[in-house]
């Protein structure tokens, strides 16, 4: 197992990999109990780079670029995913007053 | 013009009437029907009579119309001297008809009129095919085409309930025959692989027949098989036993019609289809005997019937059956030529049998019993007079064309050499004659003679108009003097028919003798003296009350049938509707869909609506599978 280092000290890779699973859970847990929906969206957006940060350590790791090229294209997605998710909040926005997502419930069968 | 067109021309004419009437008829104006619907038939008898006076032949291949590896089914037509002579008939006799219905079905309103002659038309052309066709396959196209035809025109007044039950005896009984027809076609395909008449024939080892050059071996018992299925069609077309109650009832039609299908032309199918298959017939001998004897015991069977009916067409129905028995047992002891010339001389006398009794039906307001009628000589002379000559062309007196023709049958049948069975039929054929002669006398007497019926409907009747009238007369005259192309039954004078249709079957088999002729003359003599002996005889029947009730219910044919047929079929889709198709196919389909529905009521459920169940289950999903693969890896 390489070892990575950063201003002269030397990280171990499970470190990065710990941070990550932190800020993971962190937005699942985010997603899971707020009500706002632009919160929740955040929360996203942290699972998200909570993944990219795997991605990029474990191209550290593992010396293979494809890890990082991964991460790149996920952001793009994510920001793609953003624009989207943002437009469709901003439209309900517009009709009414959302800010408890379990207001939007329509769709129950 | 080339053969091959003008051959394709006769089919043409009455195609292309149907389909205009059909398209345009109901809309235009009345004078567009009266023009169109006959004289498409007429330009089609001008066409066949080209082809009659250019000595036309051959068998011509206009396209194939399957192809499936070595099966192959052309659309061909077939032209040599016997179906020149049957479109001779069937456009001749079938234009007169159809001018006729002219002034008959007048009072019809437009659409009806139209309606009227594209079946006509249908009819025309289904047989022109049945008969040109040079293969099996388009036999059996035309065959079930002039079934159809016959079933609409039998149900033409189709708010008649009678008329419609009618109809539909028709068809289920044609197709019995039809089933029969493509068995027979299928049992031959079997042997010869080869639908086209040309190559079946030519496979066969006729003993007597003209091809001998190719013969095949051959398993006679696959012949017989296929010879007697071809029967069943012949049988239930032409009406013979045991599937001839049809006949009767489809008098429900117009007068036209029976004149011209259930007369002249398509019951005589039957005799056509024999004729054609002479071949397979010759070699077959059971099947041919079989031929024999079904018309020798129709034509008595039907002609005994004939004489206790009091529905005018009913008589000369049962008097078809009886007629086209004679013509089965004709050709089926091989004398062909004798056979084809009775089937040309009773489309004469029957037609205009037919046509003058539409003249009376037609002046009696649609009165069809004859016991309502009497002493129509006085008010009708013309009529009377020509339905005089078709009677006594039926009952055969010399020299109107029925003698020639029936005795010439019956002189054939009592000469044949060696051949007991067909003495015993000369023996029926003999009896048949006197009946006819009996009830074609009851019929005409009780029609025209005497004083007239207090229940007549109509007081003076009125005359017939001219476009009535000319076919009878024409007819009238055929029936006359038509006889003298072929005067064989009396041993000397020309034999047109039996000459013409030699290149057919080949020559005669055998000659009538002296004797013959003596006999000959009995039966006319015989037949004659109980044609006027009916005018006296016709109570007879107070002396055998049970034969009369036997003979008005027709043997008891169509209640056997319903006993034996009709009511079980109805037991079985009575059942079949009470006990398999509610409780099990209907219960099938709506408890699939009762499923379906349910389910989705069910798993609807889940849907909550609310975004934080959806992402818990997503999340508890991804943990479970998480932990799962965890297990697994410290498992291993």
């Amino acid at each position: 197992m390489s070892t990575l280092s950063i201003g002269g000290s030397e990280l171990d890779a499970s470190w990065f990999l710990l941070l990550s699973a932190i800020l993971f859970g962190l937005g699942a847990i985010g997603v899971l109990v707020r009500r706002n929906p632009l919160v929740i969206l955040i929360s996203i957006e942290l699972m998200l780079n909570a993944a990219n940060l795997t991605l990029v350590a474990f191209a550290r790791q593992l010396e293979n670029i494809e890890g990082q090229l991964f991460a790149l294209m996920s952001m793009t997605v994510a920001a793609a995913e953003a624009v989207v998710g943002l437009a469709i909040l901003v439209d309900i926005f517009r009709v009414r007053d959302a800010e408890d997502i379990d207001d939007l419930s329509e769709l129950r069968g | 013009m080339t053969t091959q067109l003008l051959a394709l021309l006769v089919l043409l004419f009455p195609a292309g009437g149907a389909i205009v009437l059909a398209g345009r008829g109901w809309r235009a104006p009345r004078i567009f029907t009266v023009v169109i619907g006959p004289g498409v038939v007429w330009l089609s008898f001008l066409a066949t009579l080209a082809l009659l006076l250019g000595k036309a032949s051959g068998d011509f291949t206009y396209w194939t119309w399957i192809k499936s590896g070595s099966f192959e089914v052309p659309f061909g037509l077939l032209i040599d001297n016997l179906s020149i002579f049957m479109c001779l008939v069937i456009t001749g006799v079938g234009a007169l008809i159809v001018t006729y219905s002219v002034g008959y079905m007048e009072h019809e309103d437009g659409p009806s009129y139209a309606r009227f002659f594209t079946y006509m038309d249908v009819f025309i052309f289904s047989m022109l095919l049945l008969v040109l066709a040079d293969n099996f396959v388009f036999l059996i196209v035309g065959w079930a085409m002039v079934g159809l035809s016959s079933y609409l025109l039998i149900g033409f007044w189709y708010q008649r309930r009678s008329a419609v039950l009618a109809a539909r005896k028709a068809f289920v009984m044609n197709v019995i025959g039809d089933v029969g027809m493509i068995l027979g076609t299928f049992v031959l395909f079997m042997s010869y692989h080869a639908v086209s008449y040309s190559t079946v024939f030519q496979g066969l080892c006729a003993p007597t027949g003209i091809r001998i050059a190719t013969c095949r071996t051959f398993d006679s018992t696959s012949l017989e098989v296929a010879a007697f299925l071809l029967l069943v069609g012949a049988v239930a077309k032409s009406a013979q036993l045991p599937l001839h109650t049809w006949l009767p009832d489809a008098m429900e039609g117009p007068t036209p019609v029976s004149a011209l299908i259930h007369a002249a032309t398509m019951v005589t199918a039957g005799v056509y289809l024999v004729g054609r298959m002479h071949p397979i017939y010759d070699v077959a001998t059971y099947a041919h005997d079989a031929v024999a004897i079904i018309g020798a015991v129709t034509a008595l069977f039907a002609a005994t019937i004939a004489i206790v009916q009091v529905d005018i067409k009913r008589v000369l129905a049962y008097s078809t059956m009886s007629q086209i028995g004679y013509m089965f047992l004709a050709v089926g002891i091989g004398a062909y030529g004798a056979g084809f010339f009775h089937l040309l001389s009773h489309a004469f006398f029957k037609a205009l049998l037919f046509l003058a009794a539409g003249n009376i039906i037609h002046a009696m307001k649609d009165e069809q019993d004859m016991r309502k009628y009497g002493g129509l000589w006085r008010d009708m002379r013309p009529t009377a007079i020509t339905f005089l000559v078709g009677s006594l062309s039926l009952v055969g007196v010399i020299p109107l064309v029925g003698f020639f023709s029936k005795e010439e049958i019956l002189g054939l049948a009592f000469s044949k050499p060696d051949d007991n069975m067909v003495h015993v039929l000369w023996l029926v054929g003999f009896a048949t004659a006197l009946i006819t002669g009996f009830y074609t006398g009851r019929m005409w007497w009780l029609s025209f003679w005497g004083k007239p019926s207090l229940q007549r409907p109509v007081e003076h009747p009125h005359a017939p108009r001219l476009v009535m009238m000319v076919p009878v007369a024409v007819l009238a005259v055929l029936a006359a003097v038509g006889g003298f192309i072929e005067t064989r039954a009396l041993g000397v004078g020309p034999a047109a028919v039996t000459d013409f249709l030699g290149s057919v079957f080949g020559p005669p088999r055998w000659e009538g003798g002296g004797t013959e002729i003596a006999v000959t003359f009995l039966t006319m003599i015989l037949a004659t003296a109980l044609f006027i002996g009916a005018l006296r005889l016709r109570p007879w029947t107070a002396y055998a009350p049970w034969a009369q009730r036997l003979l008005e219910r027709k043997y008891y044919f169509d209640e056997t049938y319903d006993w034996a047929f009709v009511r079980p079929m109805d037991w079985v889709a009575a059942f079949a509707l009470r006990d398999i198709e509610r409780p099990v196919i209907d219960a099938a389909v709506v408890d699939t869909g009762l499923l379906a529905t349910g389910a989705a009521r069910g798993f609807s459920a889940t849907q909550t609506g609310y975004f934080r169940n959806y992402a818990l289950v997503f999340v508890a999903g991804a943990v479970a599978i998480a932990v799962a693969l965890l297990v697994l890896r410290a498992l291993s």
